[in-house]
């Protein structure tokens, strides 16, 4: 995952008020409470402030033995639905690390690991695609990502799937001059592509269908490089 | 009543006895039979009518109808077999005539013989469903000489023979033909078509075959459609003459076949002298024979139009990508026009005005004149010409008439919106130069293209007409209230809306002292009374008039631009004045500068300037001086170029770009209007959609309209759907 740049001026959300809790809960329900108190014990090992920020990240990636460019760890930010790039709140984290059913930090690099083939089920590839794009958009009202971060991510979420598409249309769209970002339709519109396109023939390509001009341009560049 | 048996003097009828006597029977018959061969042998006149009708009442009556019957089918038959042998002996030519003869006695007799047993036709036959006697004498004469084995084949060939005859020129004895055939009738449709018609009809085939094949090895096209024609006349005259009407569609259609259906496509392509020669030479009556011919038979027409349409769509294409002809823009659509008139007269004068042809005519203009992206351009210099000088002096008749043929070019035109940029253009010239003919023309010709294209399209020019108007009263208004600058109008502003006229860059040069006094006086004069408003002097698009007095003493007065104007007043104050100094002084940008320099020294006849170095290039070291060697023919001379002229390369790459940019936010206005009706649309259907809402103003490109539809996309306008990537929704 790339690292976010510290942005000094913006503001992290609100950490939500820490509930106050003791161990002497009501009975029957000490397993839950200590668990959650778990939960909430790993949060503040990471959280600076209320949050964890990116250098909290960091140190979580450390702790699970991976490296913050890991998809992994992507895939654990879109678990817990995280909103903003490089951080996680106390509500993501509570919730989220809940949906993997984990509370130690043993369970949740086992569950990380795992995430990895639940993303690759179709249904799913989908979802945890887009949200990859959302993921990347920092500023308020921002509809695109930029042609860098697009190809990087396509490449760290896709490559595995579809290899020699993936690299072939990374190399347009470093070249062409058309396209300077990439929006939320043509990203999912990629995938769809990838998906759809009998590769390397491109038989079923039709571009008065309504794909994205990107790849209009893309299919044709293609064309003229095969003659 | 005391009516007893009277005794009544009664006169009776003389009664046969009714004997039922079988010599009776025979007796009778001997009688009528005897009639009958009298009948036969022209010998009717001493035979009492009533006497014999009586007896063969009788016989009836008495139950001897068969007897009766029986006998006269016996008698009639013998007698025609006599009348047959006599036909057969007949020679050569006579051998008609004498079956002719023998009819008309047949029919005579057989009228008689009906007369006289009318009461067995009446009683007897009706009941015993027996032939009556007039179809029984038709019957026997067919059975016994039509078809007579010694007859039947020499009748027809007789017959075929004397047609053949006719056919290659002869005369034949038609009356007696007449008469042939109406036997033929007579004896009953079938027997006219089996007996006569069929074979005719295969034996003319044959005949208009051969002779098709000897033409058109021979003729022409004009001629063997001539010759067809005549043919075709021919056989209706026969027809007429002496056949059964109902042949006529049936002969007809062999000719057509024949001579024109099965050489159509050779007669159309025949070289030197097939449709597109007679195109080309404007033969009126070749082709209106040819179309009445073809119109005859399946597919005839289709293949006239279709060759006319391939040669015209070929000649346009020539017309419109040949590089000498683009060279005038107002010649390239007089030819244009030229063809349409051409073809015009051509569908009227000989293809009868056929709507499918001139449908053909119009697709094929269409295509063509949409193949060289300048047409619009081109045809709004035609207008700017006629406008400026072409049409004086010409009735308003043909004013109109003109005008309308140009709004049929017009409306050929895909690409509407771009002769709209280039109309303004050209019509802010003429209206700020004063240079248009006629007013009327003008009006005329904006309410043609309001009603051609609607509101929109013509507001904005209806725009630039009120602005010139009301610059007229505003310059009154001016000088009434500044009485101190006396009677002469030095100074004349037309106050131009920014949104009605083509778009300028905004550009001010330092006019001269004398001028700019005055200028703010307007403008000053003009702001009291408009508040709110700002006004900018368009220093490119002014003209001027100054008196000049040259070297030795010539007198002239000049027509120049605003800048031009500039740069000569600076000669008031310098006899010399370098590039630089006039660059500095005036401050107008350097291409027009460099260009209003060139037309001021470099041009013959109007190098009112002087520059050293005497070369055709402005350079930045050069030097100006007053030519006072300048001389003309004429006390006006006229240097300023503001009229409009066919566009540079760049110039026109600008105007197509300027267009483009103009269609994206109609495009984008048409997509938002389709979606907030119909809510949810796929792709395709988007794409005719609104290719169709724009198709009067310009042809729209799917991939364009695409881009358009992804832009909308990303500000949130329409969304796609998430199941079907194929559907868009719109986002109130």
């Amino acid at each position: 995952m790339p690292r976010a740049s510290k942005r000094k001026s913006s503001a992290p959300p609100n950490p939500s008020p820490s509930p106050v809790k003791s161990s002497a809960a009501l009975p029957g329900k000490t397993k839950t409470a200590k668990g959650s108190d778990r939960v909430e014990n790993m949060f503040y090992k990471y959280a600076n402030d209320g949050i964890i920020d990116p250098d909290g990240i960091m140190t979580l990636c450390e702790d699970l033995k991976m490296e913050h460019t890991d998809i992994r760890i992507l895939m654990l930010a879109w678990k817990l639905k995280a909103a903003k790039l490089g951080y996680f709140t106390q509500d993501e984290w509570k919730t989220g690390l809940k949906t993997l059913q984990v509370d130690t930090l043993t369970k949740l690099r086992k569950a990380v690991s795992e995430l990895e083939k639940e993303v690759n089920t179709s249904s799913n590839l989908l979802e945890f695609y887009s949200f990859a794009f959302r993921y990347h958009l920092t500023e308020e009202r921002q509809k695109n990502v930029d042609m860098e971060t697009s190809c990087e991510l396509l490449n760290l979420i896709l490559g595995s799937e579809y290899r020699s598409q993936v690299d072939l249309l990374i190399n347009y769209l470093k070249i062409q001059s058309d396209f300077k970002v990439i929006n939320l339709d043509q990203w999912v519109g990629f995938l769809r592509f990838f998906e759809e396109i009998s590769f390397p023939d491109l038989e079923n390509y039709d571009d008065t269908q309504a794909w994205p001009t990107i790849l209009d341009n893309f299919v044709e560049w293609l064309k003229e490089k095969r003659r | 009543m005391n009516n007893q048996k009277k005794r009544n003097f009664k006169i009776e009828a003389f009664k046969q006895r009714v004997v039922v006597d079988p010599k009776y029977a025979d007796k009778t018959w001997k009688i009528l039979e005897h009639a009958i061969h009298e009948i036969y042998n022209h010998n009717a006149s001493g035979l009492s009518f009533e006497e014999l009708y009586r007896n063969a009442y009788n016989m009836v009556l008495h139950k001897f109808g068969d007897k009766l019957y029986g006998e006269l089918v016996t008698t009639m038959t013998s007698h025609l077999k006599e009348i047959s042998k006599s036909i057969e002996a007949a020679q050569g030519g006579l051998f008609l005539e004498e079956l002719n003869r023998k009819w008309n006695d047949h029919n005579k007799a057989l009228q008689m013989i009906r007369d006289i047993l009318m009461y067995m036709d009446r009683t007897y036959i009706p009941s015993t469903h027996k032939t009556p006697v007039h179809e029984l004498g038709l019957n026997l004469w067919k059975d016994y000489i039509i078809h007579s084995s010694k007859i039947q084949t020499r009748f027809l060939n007789t017959l075929l023979e004397l047609v053949h005859k006719e056919r290659t020129g002869e005369v034949i004895n038609r009356g007696l033909m007449r008469n042939i055939i109406k036997m033929l009738m007579d004896l009953g449709s079938s027997v006219y078509q089996e007996d006569f018609e069929k074979p005719f009809l295969e034996v003319s085939a044959e005949f208009y075959k051969g002779e098709s094949q000897k033409f058109i090895e021979c003729c022409d096209c004009g001629e063997y459609l001539k010759k067809a024609e005549r043919r075709l006349n021919e056989e209706m005259e026969r027809v007429t003459h002496y056949l059964d009407v109902k042949s006529e569609t049936k002969i007809t259609y062999v000719v057509e076949k024949e001579m024109i259906a099965n050489h159509m496509l050779r007669l159309v392509h025949m070289e030197n002298s097939g449709l597109v020669n007679m195109l080309l030479d404007d033969r009126y009556g070749d082709m209106g024979r040819m179309y009445n011919l073809f119109r005859r038979v399946p597919i005839g027409l289709s293949s006239i139009r279709e060759v006319m349409t391939s040669h015209l769509r070929e000649t346009g294409k020539q017309l419109v990508t040949d590089p000498e002809r683009l060279k005038d823009p107002v010649e390239f659509v007089q030819r244009l026009l030229d063809e349409k008139d051409k073809y015009d007269n051509i569908i009227s004068s000989a293809f009868n005005n056929d709507k499918t042809f001139q449908n053909a005519l119009n697709s094929s203009f269409e295509y063509f004149i949409n193949l060289n992206p300048r047409s619009p351009e081109f045809i709004s210099l035609f207008v700017d010409d006629k406008l400026r000088k072409g049409l004086k002096g010409v009735s308003e008749e043909d004013v109109e008439t003109i005008l309308d043929k140009v709004m049929m070019l017009f409306r050929y035109l895909q690409e509407k919106d771009v002769f709209e940029k280039y109309y303004k253009q050209h019509l802010a010239k003429r209206l700020l130069s004063g240079k248009t003919v006629s007013d009327d023309a003008e009006r005329s010709l904006i309410v043609k293209l309001k009603t051609e294209c609607g509101y929109q399209f013509t507001s904005k020019l209806e725009g630039m007409f009120t602005d010139m108007k009301t610059s007229q009263d505003t310059m009154q208004d001016f000088y009434a209230h500044h009485p101190e600058l006396g009677d002469s109008r030095t100074l004349v502003v037309q106050v131009l809306t920014t949104g009605s006229w083509p778009t300028q860059p905004g550009v001010t040069c330092n006019l001269p002292a004398e001028m700019s006094a005055l200028c703010e006086k307007f403008r000053s004069h003009y702001l009291g009374t408009h508040t709110g408003r700002r006004l900018s002097w368009q220093t490119n698009m002014g003209t001027a008039d100054i008196k000049t007095v040259f070297g030795k003493g010539q007198k002239h007065e000049l027509n120049v631009s605003t800048y031009q104007m500039c740069v000569l007043m600076l000669f008031n104050n310098a006899d010399r004045l370098n590039y630089k100094e006039i660059e500095q002084a005036t401050g107008i940008p350097a291409p027009d500068l460099k260009r209003c320099l060139q037309s001021l020294a470099c041009v013959k006849g109007k190098n009112v300037l002087r520059k050293e170095p005497m070369s055709k290039d402005i350079g930045e070291d050069d030097a100006f001086f007053v030519n006072d060697k300048f001389s003309s023919k004429f006390y006006k001379v006229k240097i300023g170029t503001v009229v409009a002229q066919k566009e540079s390369e760049p110039e026109k790459q600008e105007t197509r770009q300027r267009v483009e940019e103009d269609r994206k936010p109609q495009i984008e206005a048409a997509i938002v209007r389709i979606m907030k009706s119909r809510r949810v649309l796929d792709h395709n259907n988007i794409i005719t959609e609104v290719t169709k809402q724009l198709q009067s103003r310009f042809l729209a490109n799917p991939t364009e309209i695409k881009k358009r539809i992804e832009s909308l996309i990303e500000r949130d306008f329409l969304e796609r759907d998430n199941v079907d990537r194929k559907l868009y929704r719109y986002l109130a």
